[in-house]
């Protein structure tokens, strides 16, 4: 009996050695630092950065990628605030024009050395063309419609925001909210400018009253872009997934969804149609910037990979997005070029005057909603 | 030196969970000032949170109700009858609890999905489908807290109540009888399920989309809390939200405690075999009862092999290992299942080898001074339970705010970090399984085996430890579990990092567009692995589980 107790207690000495061995080395694989170089990104799912690319980059340079995948862009600043001063992160990538005013009065990025860039338009310099930030892609955030039913006979095709106010569109419109969606808050903004460019922002009661009608109107909204497009956009792809409902008609995507949808579907079939309705569209940028305090060499050798013509000219396809490089457009294969459109008239807003009054703006769209 | 081993129990024990609350709540104060009023207020004055107390408290309490409807015929049929294979259908019915919840949600998804009974695109169903998806989570609680009462209560005693004029009718025979005897099961199970369902995060993310619960709110908006100057009403919501929801915590474990200090009863006890009879009826309950249980754990098993395929209009489905393959060689927004694998193991065995030790000084050191110091002991008795109190996004802020600000740099890429949450979460627990053991452990035999001259970690090894066999068989099983399957503070600490645990996974596959064929059943495919694991290591605990006298384990 005393024997196999014996026995056992050394058995379990033994285990207990080896679960500490395993706990030390695993332990100090984590802590040692590694030789080679190394490029931590934060980001979030950004489908432009395939597998590929990224091992291509790798091969080219030998300097290893490190992705740290996070929510949507405003996760992104969040990831970047709370990591100030750790000095572990070189790059941020899908910052936009609505966020990176804020990661600038942060003090979140430093400039960058990249310099055999691609020649980017002036159009994607617009919102900004300083050293803190490269555009790498762009789009136009606006409202989309099921073109199935929203075609002038079973329902009227919106001229103004405020149709969207009326009966006809109880409960048929889907949001995603500008608190927790990056092209919730672009479409927010897009309906300041609309609502109070006139007063110069000094009167933003018509903004106020506009979503508070909405509110009234028992507009959906959502927290994030995926739901709205996929679990309640009748006109999306969203009708072949699981959990679709499909109860609203228009919704805040990309000014060229539509032309994706009929890209995707390889047919140049699309149900789904951009509402063209002046200043209420948003001119998004999304940024690449070296992170401060990371190893800025580094980063920039992949700011000047992502801005390549090979890698930056293949944004439609990949991420469904503009290229930003001068003379690029989106192809016109299976009618993705016919189905997109380019708002005559979108919303005008400076960058520096999103960061100063974001956080207000935010507010009042949070009053307008309780 | 048994002291210090206590001391340093009780010191440790104190640092890992009080430090990290202590900082992450100086830290949102510090971000907010000190104004409670503000923080109560800030629910109700933002868009994301209003109305979301209400939500909480009341989805809480209907999934109570509905746990208790389905819980106790259950409870009854498998107390007073007679069962073939009985511990088979045992089993089955209490494994819901154990599965983790991000599980139940895939697998509830699948069911009320267009393959399904297809209610998912009708969102009066989804209220609804939360409180029964809450009951099927807990059901196993009233099962457990009822059924030791059912199995031995002396048949003759109710034989004799019939002869009286109290007891001529059935229900005054519940009323007289039964229903005395079973209140203090009943409101016990109905409080833990109370709190299960009020800090439910996984199940409210996935199934009533739109709608949060305080623990998903404070998850949901944790990566911008604890910021200055920047997004400060997240820290008012944060601070508001988790003051609430420890408060309601805490009194209805409060109420847990007294009821269960009371239940004690003194009626006559007899061996099961005498109280069981035969009840051929009673199939229509259990049967059903079996399918519920079962359900959601096959789908999840299914839907990982059912692909959507869109084919001009129309969809169809197809059978096949494709998602397998995807999830276990990940993808370019994925790691592959098997980083999460490790990576969750790697937490489970941290978790275990802190959390038991722990735990089981603790539960000694409260045995021991119940002897001589019966205040200190019924105070760390408490100190022990205050956890409870606490939801798991509460303890992943505290990790969140609290330690990795203390040296960011290094913190930041500390592995084992989630660790601290998961032990956190399990010390508590670990207590409360050794306790009763410990305190039934006859001292004589230590006695004697200190007169046969045998050193102290001797007697420790070859007398005491066999004693406790089972407690700790099921203490480090219920460790490894509770640690593999966490989701509601690796979600706040681990979300966005290189940490990806296998709940993790799972909901980082669910949530991508599904544009993508494999969104669902990758993550069904994650799910099963973590299922197969938990089902696994729930049987082998099943042999040892020799507490008849109810509760949670």
């Amino acid at each position: 009996m005393y024997k196999e107790i014996k026995k056992s207690v050394k058995k379990r000495i033994k285990e207990s050695i080896v679960i500490g061995l395993f706990l030390m080395m695993s332990l100090s694989g984590c802590i040692s630092e590694d030789e080679s170089k190394e490029l931590v990104i934060a980001t979030y799912d950004i489908y432009g950065l395939s597998e590929e690319m990224i091992e291509e980059f790798e091969n080219q340079t030998g300097i290893s990628v490190s992705m740290i995948k996070l929510d949507d862009a405003g996760s992104v600043l969040d990831y970047l605030i709370k990591n100030k001063g750790t000095n572990d992160i070189d790059l941020a990538i899908g910052l936009d024009n609505t966020y990176l005013s804020t990661a600038i009065q942060q003090g979140v990025l430093t400039n960058h050395t990249a310099s055999n860039l691609g020649e980017i338009s002036q159009v994607a310099l617009g919102p900004y063309n300083g050293q803190l930030a490269v555009p790498f892609d762009m789009g136009y955030v606006c409202l989309n419609y099921d073109n199935n039913l929203v075609d002038g006979k079973n329902m009227s095709v919106p001229t103004s925001l405020w149709d969207l106010t009326e009966e006809e569109w109880r409960g048929k419109v889907v949001i995603p909210s500008p608190q927790t969606s990056s092209p919730g808050r672009a479409f927010m903004l897009a309906t300041m400018d609309y609502f109070t460019s006139e007063t110069d922002r000094s009167d933003t009661s018509q903004f106020e009253s506009w979503w508070s009608a909405m509110k009234n109107n028992d507009v959906i909204i959502t927290s994030g872009w995926t739901e709205a497009y996929e679990m309640y956009y009748s006109g999306g792809y969203g009708e072949t997934t699981e959990g679709y409902i499909g109860s609203a008609h228009i919704t805040v995507s990309y000014c060229h969804s539509p032309g994706v949808e009929a890209w995707y579907s390889g047919s140049n079939i699309t149900k789904s149609s951009s509402l063209d309705i002046p200043m209420a569209s948003f001119f998004q940028v999304e940024y690449i910037s070296s992170v401060m305090g990371g190893d800025v060499e580094s980063s920039a050798l992949f700011i000047e990979y992502l801005l390549s013509e090979e890698v930056n000219s293949k944004m439609p396809e990949q991420n469904q997005m503009y290229s930003v490089l001068e003379g690029n457009d989106l192809p016109e294969t299976s009618g993705y070029l016919f189905h997109s459109i380019i708002p005559e008239q979108p919303s005008n807003l400076s960058m520096s005057e999103i960061g100063d009054n974001i956080e207000s703006w935010l507010q009042l769209w949070n009053s307008a909603m309780i | 030196m048994k002291n210090i081993g206590s001391f340093i129990a009780v010191f440790l024990y104190s640092g890992l969970i009080f430090i990290p609350l202590f900082l992450a709540l100086n830290r949102l104060i510090m971000v907010t000032g000190f104004y409670p009023s503000i923080w109560f207020n800030s629910l109700e004055n933002n868009y994301i949170s209003q109305d979301i107390l209400q939500f909480t408290l009341f989805q809480a309490i209907f999934s109570t109700i509905v746990t208790l409807m389905i819980g106790i015929p259950i409870a009854w049929m498998l107390g007073r009858y007679r069962w073939p294979l009985e511990s088979l259908i045992r089993t089955v019915l209490t494994l819901p609890f154990v599965i983790p919840s991000i599980i139940a949600a895939m697998g509830i998804l699948t069911i009320i999905g267009p393959h399904g009974i297809n209610i998912r695109a009708d969102e009066d169903t989804w209220w609804w489908t939360l409180i029964i998806a809450h009951a099927w989570f807990n059901m196993a609680l009233v099962i457990r807290f009822c059924e030791p009462i059912l199995t031995t209560l002396d048949p003759s005693l109710e034989e004799q109540l019939r002869l009286l004029p109290n007891g001529q009718t059935r229900i005054s025979r519940f009323r007289y009888l039964w229903a005395p005897l079973l209140v203090p099961s009943i409101t016990a199970a109905a409080c833990m399920t109370f709190v299960f369902s009020f800090t439910s995060f996984a199940l409210v993310r996935w199934i009533t989309v739109g709608n949060e619960s305080l623990e998903s709110m404070m998850a949901t908006i944790s990566s911008s809390a604890g910021i200055e100057g920047y997004m400060e009403f997240t820290s008012e919501m944060v601070l508001g939200a988790s003051i609430i929801q420890f408060l309601i915590l805490l009194i209805s474990l409060w109420i847990t405690s007294i009821i269960q200090r009371n239940r004690k009863s003194k009626i006559p006890q007899v061996n099961t075999k005498f109280v069981k009879t035969k009840n051929s009826m009673g199939w229509l309950i259990i049967v059903p009862a079996l399918i519920f249980a079962l359900l959601p754990i096959i789908s999840v098993f299914l839907g990982s092999f059912r692909i959507r395929e869109p084919v001009e209009n129309e969809i169809i489905f197809r059978w096949s290992f494709d998602a397998w393959v995807v999830a276990w060689r990940g993808s370019n927004s994925f790691p592959p299942l098997t980083d999460a694998l490790i990576n969750s193991i790697g937490y489970a065995i941290i978790t275990l080898c802190v959390s038991l030790p722990i735990g089981f000084s603790l539960a000694s050191t409260i045995s021991k001074l119940e002897e001589n110091h019966k205040f200190l002991s019924q105070v760390l008795d408490v100190f022990t339970m205050l956890p409870f109190a606490l939801s798991a996004a509460m303890v992943g802020l505290g990790v969140l705010l609290g330690i990795i600000k203390l040296d960011i740099g290094f913190l930041h890429n500390f592995w084992p970090l989630p660790a601290l949450a998961h032990i956190m979460l399990t010390v508590p627990f670990v207590v409360r399984i050794f306790l009763p053991a410990i305190r039934s452990l006859d001292p004589m035999y230590d006695e004697n085996a200190k007169v046969l001259g045998l050193k102290p970690w001797k007697r420790f090894f070859s007398v005491k430890l066999p004693l406790l066999k089972s407690s700790l068989i099921i203490s480090t099983i219920f460790t490894l579990a509770m640690s593999l399957g966490e989701f509601g503070a690796s979600f706040v600490v681990a979300r966005n990092s290189d940490w990806v645990t296998l709940p993790l996974l799972i909901d980082s596959w669910r949530s991508k567009p599904m544009k993508d064929p494999f969104t669902g059943p990758a993550s069904n495919v994650v799910a099963t692995v973590l299922m197969l694991i938990t089902i696994i290591l729930f049987l082998f605990a099943e042999r040892y589980r020799t507490n008849k006298e109810g509760g949670m384990f």
